[in-house]
């Protein structure tokens, strides 16, 4: 997977035919690079926009006109957000959530996709096509059974609702078993000469071999089940209970006209997954690379 | 259950299968220890997936109220004839559509775009998947209040800029006839980078040499794109489509934090009208019927999505 | 409750994909930091023990002004009772609001006390969402019945049961701009609205405004709103005696001369030029504070705009327009208490006490435009000296709620539908005749509906 490495460009091709022909790629190098330069700062205008917004008093964003100079810089918005209470709640909710989510996809789908592309037993094509339906079924679609029977386990208002039914994700069982299908089998058969058993080898030989996928599955996982809304908004309707979007797309009139506040949480709300973006950006780009195009 | 669903992508190898290259064969294991390994998701996958799928297609053939337990009156085919006659049914399935009329053609080709040019960058890319990229993995919450205040009347951004050229913004989110426009661009910030990067991705897989002859054969970069580039991406471009509408079919988030379906129902999607008659009007039953109708519609994008790809498979072998 | 899907690879696991799961790490430690701070959410959100038990959660749907005046309510009981903790919840309006108060109560996580609307709360008694409020727990706390507006409190009986305490009225009013209506000669000595009366009477005091303002003689939102056109057709109709719904809002019993009358009224007074035929409800309060209509017929909820605009203004009840026996569009916000499993003799106390403070600030309450339901404030002097608001609260002894059915209410399916189609009439776009078929097909389809509660 190389998507991202700094690799060669059309542009390295240097042309064998002369200096015209160089000189002329290398404009229309330069024109490109300048169109995507405007288009770029066009993409960050509103994130800009939102920390300019967060870092005036909530007085001076209902000035007219609106101006992207800050005459009062103040991080009250900021301080009056985590002061207030609410968003460590959601935070706390996101947190645990999106881990449990993490944990427990990337141990079943894992140890599931081990059995079908390690092990050979009776059930295991019936269970393969069994599994390759959930593909098709998007979760969307089962909000309203699932909801009765959530709320029939006597789990709504916990964060069990929305973890467990974000579990089950055939489509993390396809990349594993994929990925475990491209490991040489020698390594297993020496561990079996060994007399390990298959949760050994589960544990000790497939699964340290494993990282790139364990980490493209928890990081997809991760972002998917922190922005997942639609979910968490029927199975959490207690205010202390939110995850951070139900909690911004609900309590709004907490912050009322109030756009500095608006934005503060906003930023807050998203500032774990612009971290864990900055310090995995590769691995984020490689996941998206690597297990939806190659092959 | 976003739009950001769409992180899970088909499942291909990030490596070739290589059971063919390597030696000996999966091992033939004791039976319990094999379904043991299988359990804890097929017994999360039963009890989370196939369970309510079966329990919700139950459900639309009776009254089901949120309200009260048991599946209520049997009503045949009624949820079904009830909702297929509702105009504010097939309004809301209209606006699911056309969002991803509007929203599938400048993601698939503006990334397109953008990619093609960041090829061609020889320094600062890490710096284009920032700017492009960051959006996408903002909760939808978050982007929805962005772009709200961007579109506040005469106060936000987008208003008081237009003004200085002169031109009277419409009501972005309160014109029936702008609201949709106006979360579609909003949604093109937000998920374009995800297309981006797939592009990027297999910008990478076009082997050099052909660019090498080409230029060789005196052909300019314009030339190059249009004879080499974007052949070689078709099957990029299809699973960008493919992997776009599937995940636009599926919007709620942006229209119930935006304009909660309004003004007027006139961005009301599909999901947002099962929500509304399910937990709102507290009639599950009929919710489940419209999410079943709802599903037919997925599938068949979904279906077309695997005939294009079988065909192309096809092609290049 | 559910056990945790334990994590048996932790040998291995965990370790080798380190980095992947630094996130999730951090996520655990931030986590357990918050859980040592205050346990109780986090506890709830994983074995679903009680939130914050022996505090007040109290949900209400109040932007603008109407919220600024709770705030102060809330800090005014905190300050009362200062032992009591109070956590107070704002969620956007409408149908959201009463989508996750139901959710929540299902989930067994209700607020201890809610605002919701009179002709809400009705839908959420059927749906058994609510706790029956028995008269000596209220009279252990003095809110007995006669110490509320008779016509509010018995339109919130269900089977003559309590289930909601009414907080106010919020009828559909007149406001008037003083200086166009003094122009127009329809001010009296004492430069208070002389009465208007009748069709003609009221058709001609709108010519005379508008010849006064220059523009136009009343206005009404229509564009893009469905709740006013919907308030002054009620108002209107009521005056007639018509009834909409019945029987729960299973038959539709909409009689059509009546609504013929009203509709060709509304009708005429676009078609005349005496309001504007496209408006939205932003534009017809900027444009009524600027001066360029003699009247506004809104909710009073609008007061707090106006006083703030310094717009030379006064109010007065909706005219008797259409000479029957006066009657007018009204709601009310009342405190209920969602049902809960969890719900102790103590939290009762604290909920009813919550609620007799709020009623107590009623004078907060009324500064807003609503007319007070508590009677030892609403009948006192000082509220008699409270102006414009006292000129018009005798509406609300004439209040004309939304019909009773599961798809009926304030923000409702039934507005919604109704509201858009005389919108339609007012706009000049389909005619009263055209309009009544067309309403009696659609309610048709939501009275046809199995009724879920």
């Amino acid at each position: 997977m190389a998507a991202t490495t700094a690799l060669e460009t059309p542009a390295d091709v240097a042309p064998a035919r002369g200096a015209q022909a160089a000189s002329h790629t290398k404009l229309f190098n330069r024109i490109c690079l300048g169109v995507l330069l405007a288009f770029a700062l066009l993409w960050l205008i509103p994130l800009l926009w939102a920390v300019d917004t967060s870092l005036k008093p909530n007085a001076e964003t209902a000035q007219l006109p609106t101006t992207w100079v800050i005459h009062h810089p103040t991080l009250d918005s900021y301080r009056s957000i985590l002061k207030q209470g609410d968003i460590w709640h959601w935070y706390a909710a996101s947190f645990i959530t999106s881990a449990l989510t993490v944990v427990g996809t990337v141990f079943t789908a894992s140890l599931c996709a081990f059995a079908l592309s390690r092990l050979r037993f009776k059930y295991r094509g019936a269970i393969l096509i069994f599994v390759l339906i959930g593909i098709m079924i998007p979760g969307q679609v089962l909000i309203v059974p699932l909801f009765r029977e959530v709320s029939f386990m006597h789990l709504l208002n916990t964060y069990w609702a929305v973890a467990l039914p974000q579990i089950p994700t055939a489509i993390a069982v396809f990349v594993f078993k994929q990925f475990f299908d491209a490991l040489p089998i020698d390594l297993d058969e020496a561990a079996r000469i060994d007399g390990a058993s298959s949760w050994r080898i589960y544990t000790r030989v497939t699964m340290p071999l494993s990282r790139p996928v364990i980490a493209a599955v928890s990081i997809f996982t991760f972002i998917w089940s922190w922005n997942n809304l639609l979910w968490p908004l029927l199975v959490l309707s207690n205010p202390k209970l939110m995850t951070i979007p139900v909690g911004l797309a609900t309590v709004q009139g907490n912050f009322g006209i109030r756009y500095a506040d608006t934005m503060a949480a906003s930023l807050l709300g998203a500032l774990p997954l612009i971290l864990l973006f900055l310090f995995f950006q590769r691995h984020i780009v490689e996941g998206i690379a690597g297990t939806g195009l190659k092959g | 259950m976003t739009t950001t669903e769409m992180t899970a992508p088909p499942p291909r190898a990030a490596i070739p299968p290589a059971e063919t290259t390597t030696t000996g064969s999966p091992r033939v294991a004791n039976r319990r220890v094999a379904l043991g390994f299988v359990a804890p998701f097929v017994v999360l996958y039963l009890l989370f997936v196939i369970l309510p799928a079966l329990y919700g297609l139950l459900m639309s053939f009776f009254d089901t109220s949120l309200v009260k337990s048991g599946l209520g009156a049997f009503a045949g085919f009624g949820n079904y004839t009830e909702v297929l006659g509702s105009s504010d049914f097939w309004e809301s399935m209209w606006h699911t559509v056309l969002f991803t009329i509007l929203t599938t053609p400048p993601l698939v080709i503006l990334s397109l775009f953008f990619a093609l040019l960041a090829e061609r960058a020889a320094h600062g890319r890490w710096f284009f998947r920032l700017a492009f990229f960051a959006p996408y993995i903002l909760p939808s919450a978050v982007m929805a209040l962005i772009w709200i205040w961007i579109y506040t009347p005469t106060l936000g951004l987008l208003d008081s800029a237009l003004a200085k050229i002169n031109i009277t913004a419409p009501a972005w989110l309160g014109d029936p006839n702008w609201a949709m426009t106006s979360i579609a661009m909003a949604t093109v910030w937000w998920t374009l980078g995800f297309n981006f990067v797939l592009y990027l991705a297999g910008l990478q897989e076009i082997p050099r040499e052909l660019y090498e002859a080409a230029a060789i054969d005196g052909a300019g970069p314009w030339q190059q794109i249009r004879t080499i580039t974007i052949p070689m991406l078709s099957r990029t471009t299809t699973l960008v489509v493919v992997l776009q509408v599937l995940a636009s079919l599926k919007v709620f988030d942006q229209m119930y934090i935006m304009t909660a379906g309004g003004p007027n129902f006139s961005t009301r999607p599909a999901l947002e009208y099962i929500y509304d008659i399910g937990f709102t009007d507290y009639r599950v039953g009929a919710a489940a019927a419209a999410s079943t109708l709802f599903f037919v519609l997925v599938l068949a994008a979904s279906s077309v999505w695997l005939i294009l790809t079988r065909r192309q498979e096809r092609l290049a072998s | 409750m559910t056990e945790a899907p334990r994590s048996p690879f932790a040998n291995g696991g965990l370790q080798m994909s380190r980095r992947g799961f630094l996130g999730s790490a951090a996520a655990f430690a931030l986590a357990g930091g918050v859980l040592s701070g205050c346990s109780s959410p986090v506890g709830a959100g994983l074995v679903g023990t009680a939130i914050d038990p022996g505090t007040i959660q109290y949900w209400n749907l109040f932007g603008g002004g109407d919220g600024i005046r709770m705030e102060d309510m809330e800090a005014g009981f905190e300050k009362a009772y200062p032992k009591i903790g109070l956590e107070s919840v704002t969620l956007a309006w409408g149908n959201p609001y009463y989508t996750k108060l139901s959710l929540a109560t299902i989930g067994h996580k209700p607020p201890s006390v809610a605002i919701s609307h009179l002709t809400r709360m009705k839908t959420l008694v059927a749906a058994d969402l609510l706790q029956e409020l028995r008269p000596d727990d209220l009279a252990r706390f003095g809110m007995t019945a006669d110490k509320f507006n008779q016509v509010a409190w018995k339109a919130g009986l269900v089977n003559g049961k309590v289930y909601a305490l009414p907080l106010d009225t919020h009828p559909y009013v007149c406001f008037y701009n003083t200086a166009v209506c003094k122009k127009a000669g329809l001010l009296d000595s004492d430069g208070v609205l002389k009465p208007i009366e009748g069709q003609q009477a009221f058709l001609d005091a709108l010519s005379r405004a508008k010849q006064a303002s220059g523009q136009y003689g009343a206005v009404i939102p229509i564009t893009n709103e469905v709740a006013t056109p919907w308030r002054i057709f009620q108002s209107l109709y009521s005056q007639l005696g018509g009834q909409v719904l019945a029987d729960n809002g299973t038959k539709i019993v909409l009689d059509d001369d009546k609504a013929q009358k009203v509709l060709t009224l509304l009708s005429t007074m676009s078609s005349k030029g005496l309001i504007p035929s496209i408006m939205d409800y932003q534009g017809s309060v900027a444009l009524f504070a600027s001066g360029k209509s003699g009247f506004l017929f809104q909710g009073e909820w609008e007061i707090t705009t106006f006083q703030t605009a310094k717009t030379p203004f006064s109010m007065a009840p909706f005219p008797n327009v259409m000479g029957g026996k006066y009657a007018v569009q009204a709601d009310s916000h009342t405190l209920v208490l969602p049902k809960n499993p969890q719900q102790t003799s103590d939290g009762l106390n604290r909920s009813l006490t919550f609620a007799k403070s709020l009623l107590d600030q009623s004078d907060t309450w009324a500064q807003g435009g609503h007319v007070p339901a508590w009677l030892p404030y609403r009948d006192s002097d000082k509220f008699a000296k409270l102006k414009p608001q006292s000129y018009y609260a005798s509406a609300a002894d004439s209040a004309a709620y939304d019909p009773e059915g599961w798809y009926s209410g304030s923000g409702s399916d039934f507005e919604i539908v109704i509201g858009s189609i005389i919108g339609a009439v007012m706009a000049g776009h389909s005619s009263p005749q055209s309009a009544i078929g067309e309403i009696r097909k659609k309610l048709q389809v939501l009275a046809d509906t199995a009724p879920p509660i």
